[in-house]
């Protein structure tokens, strides 16, 4: 479904991607892990559409489609999900009425009618007991005043109600404490289907004991430098990545 | 210094008082506010010496659909003549100024002796000299009136014409209304719209003030309002700030008494070539009051903005707490905003603080949007509007909080021509 070709990328006259290459299938996990500052983060912005990057050499097919030359709206409408890293404080906008103009934008997109309030709430409640989320948290502005493990929670929420067919998660273990990581690589699991596929952006190797990958492909200075299957996380998290660098530099 | 041929036509009125000659002669003097006086820096009115003022107004008849909502009655001030429109309720009386300080000899002298309005101008002069015998709205002890009353404000002329209004609100101990002011005009002449609006809050009273200014491109409105607060009375006001070529807005609260509660709230979304400019003065003099403000605005197409905040805190106004906020989103590359906070205190136990912030929507929270599928239009319409619905949701009265909420969200979306699924 993703093909990524010789992609380049650079913000402002820093080139921060320098030749990525990635294949990804329907029904695969593939987890993209690097030290701080490879690249990884970037790679996950690019492909959401985010306008700081400015992509200089290479492509990326989505379903066939250029990726690049589509706005953020309709990447997420084509079926791009990206969970943030950090997701962003909307302030007097809850969770609800959010989530109700995304699912009836994109709706419109595909060529379909908007939903009703009811059909829109049955779903809704059936996403919610996905990941265990509450329904107070849904009703108050997005992400305002919301922990860490709330703001990711309700990022794989979204990701429940959107049903994407490409999920990118930029570093959804970070800031978790160990029962919050369980519920939300939970809530991901559960929305694993064979129709659709997950990057995992990560740092460490602990998010992939709840969420097994099929490949792990190491990002070094905005190149992928190796690519393996699960046991390359296990070796990574027990040698570092230095044994990895040290052979190329 | 006012121009020769508007000195020359507004000589002409006659049968002014000596009061009113002298209030003249000031306006005469002074002329209409320029950039250079430090008040109007931002919103020159130099430009109003151009005109062939009519400055005796024609008498205006108007039909403005009543509201669906129970209201308890409705007062027109109809280029400047102010009038009530059925019964009054009971407890309550409409009468010109002579009359009220004819019956009411005590508060007459307290009147006189009141501290006098700061940043006087010019245009107050006018309203001075020319708004003679205005209307005064007296709410007697202890009369509390649940159903908000509607006033009417409506500015006309078949030339150009300059309307001088005036009205005076008196509450005395105990009561309470609701004061909703529909500003209005109906001209495609040029109007300058001058309008005075004093209230005395007596001891215990409670004012709601929501004043709706939506007039025509060809107004310009300028509004002082002078709000003087007696012991444990308790203000909220609201002026929301729609439509109208110029819109200025003195607002000044000076507390004369402790345990005050002085709230104001302000929204205003100026469109294509449209001014609104906010100056606010609280004036604590007294100890244990607390002011509250709460500003906020969206410029949109080449609006100007200006917001001047002062809070005064005087020496007896000892365990003071005022705060203000005033928060702008520039909607447009080519809108500007001017704002300036003003403290000045001389007590040293109370607490004050200010911020005022101008910025854009933020693209963090618009990409955010749009990686869920949410079109950019959309997004910045759902920030924009959760932005300005801070305000109206401190309106009580869920009717009037509708009807501006609907109007509000129209103006910002057919000034962006944004729409919402």
């Amino acid at each position: 479904m993703l093909s990524v070709k010789n992609l380049h990328a650079r913000i402002g006259e820093k080139e921060i991607l320098k030749g990525i290459n990635l294949e990804v299938h329907a029904g695969e996990v593939h987890a993209i892990m690097g030290p701080n500052g490879s690249g990884k983060s970037t790679l996950a912005s690019v492909l959401a559409g985010r306008s700081d990057y400015e992509v200089s050499e290479g492509s990326v097919e989505f379903f066939g489609k250029d990726l690049l030359d589509l706005s953020p709206e309709a990447r997420a409408a084509e079926g791009l999900f990206l969970a943030f890293q950090y997701p962003v404080e909307i302030p007097g906008v809850s969770t609800t009425n959010f989530m109700k103009s995304a699912i009836n934008e994109i709706r419109t997109y595909r060529g379909q009618d908007p939903m009703d309030a009811v059909q829109f709430l049955k779903m809704f409640k059936e996403k919610m007991a996905y990941v265990n989320i509450d329904q107070s948290l849904l009703s108050r502005a997005l992400n305002e005043g919301f922990s860490g493990g709330e703001k990711k929670r309700n990022e794989i929420f979204q990701m429940a109600v959107l049903e994407p067919k490409l999920a990118i998660l930029d570093e959804t273990d970070s800031g978790l404490d160990i029962d919050a990581l369980r519920i939300v690589a939970e809530g991901v699991n559960k929305l694993k289907t064979p129709q659709n596929a997950t990057i995992l952006v990560t740092h460490y190797q602990r998010l992939l004991d709840y969420i097994i990958p099929d490949f792990v492909h190491v990002l070094y200075k905005g190149k992928i430098v190796k690519s393996g299957n699960k046991d390359l996380a296990l070796e990574l998290e027990e040698r570092g990545y230095d044994w990895i660098i040290s052979a190329l530099d | 210094m006012l121009e020769k041929t508007l000195v020359d036509s507004i000589k002409t009125i006659d049968s002014l008082t000596q009061a009113q000659q002298l209030a003249l002669g000031k306006f005469i003097d002074k002329g209409f506010p320029t950039s250079k006086w430090e008040e109007w820096k931002y919103a020159s009115l130099k430009h109003l010496n151009e005109r062939n003022w009519q400055w005796s107004p024609e008498t205006l008849s108007v039909n403005i659909p009543k509201p669906a909502w129970k209201h308890s009655v409705i007062i027109q001030t109809l280029n400047g003549n102010t009038h009530s429109e059925g019964a009054l309720p009971q407890g309550i009386a409409l009468l010109s100024v002579s009359e009220f300080m004819a019956q009411n000899p005590t508060f007459e002298s307290v009147w006189k002796v009141r501290n006098p309005i700061l940043d006087q101008n010019s245009l107050y002069d006018l309203n001075e000299a020319l708004a003679s015998d205005y209307a005064v709205l007296w709410v007697k002890k202890g009369v509390k009136i649940a159903e908000p009353l509607l006033h009417h404000y409506v500015v006309s002329g078949q030339q150009d014409t300059a309307v001088q209004s005036k009205i005076f609100i008196y509450l005395e101990e105990d009561s309470e209304i609701t004061w909703f002011e529909q500003q209005r005009s109906e001209s495609s002449h040029a109007i300058l719209s001058n309008y005075v609006q004093e209230i005395w809050v007596s001891k215990n009273a409670h004012l709601t003030l929501i004043k709706d200014q939506d007039l025509q491109q060809s107004i310009t409105h300028v509004d002082h309002t002078f709000i003087f607060q007696q012991e444990s009375s308790l203000v909220d006001a609201f002026t929301f700030s729609i439509n109208a070529a110029y819109l200025r807005n003195n607002l000044h609260f000076y507390i004369d008494g402790p345990q005050v509660v002085s709230n104001l709230n302000g929204l205003y979304v100026p469109g294509e070539d449209q001014l609104m400019d906010t100056h606010s003065v609280v004036d604590h003099r007294m100890p244990h009051s607390e002011s509250n403000e709460l500003y906020k605005g969206v410029l949109m197409g080449n609006a100007t903005g200006v917001f001047n905040g002062k809070i005064f805190v005087r020496p007896d106004a000892q365990k003071t707490n005022a705060f203000q906020s005033c928060k702008n989103v520039l909607a447009s590359d080519r809108a500007t905003m001017n704002t300036k906070p003003q403290l000045e205190i001389w007590a040293d136990d109370v607490k004050c603080s200010h911020g005022t912030t101008t910025g854009q929507l933020s693209d963090e929270a618009l990409f955010y949007m749009r990686s869920r599928g949410i079109s950019k239009a959309t997004a910045q319409t759902l920030l924009l509007l959760a932005f300005v619905q801070q305000v109206i949701d401190k309106l009580e009265h869920a009717e009037i909080r509708a009807e501006l909420s609907d109007k509000i969200v129209n103006k910002i979306q057919a000034s962006l021509g944004l729409t919402l699924l």
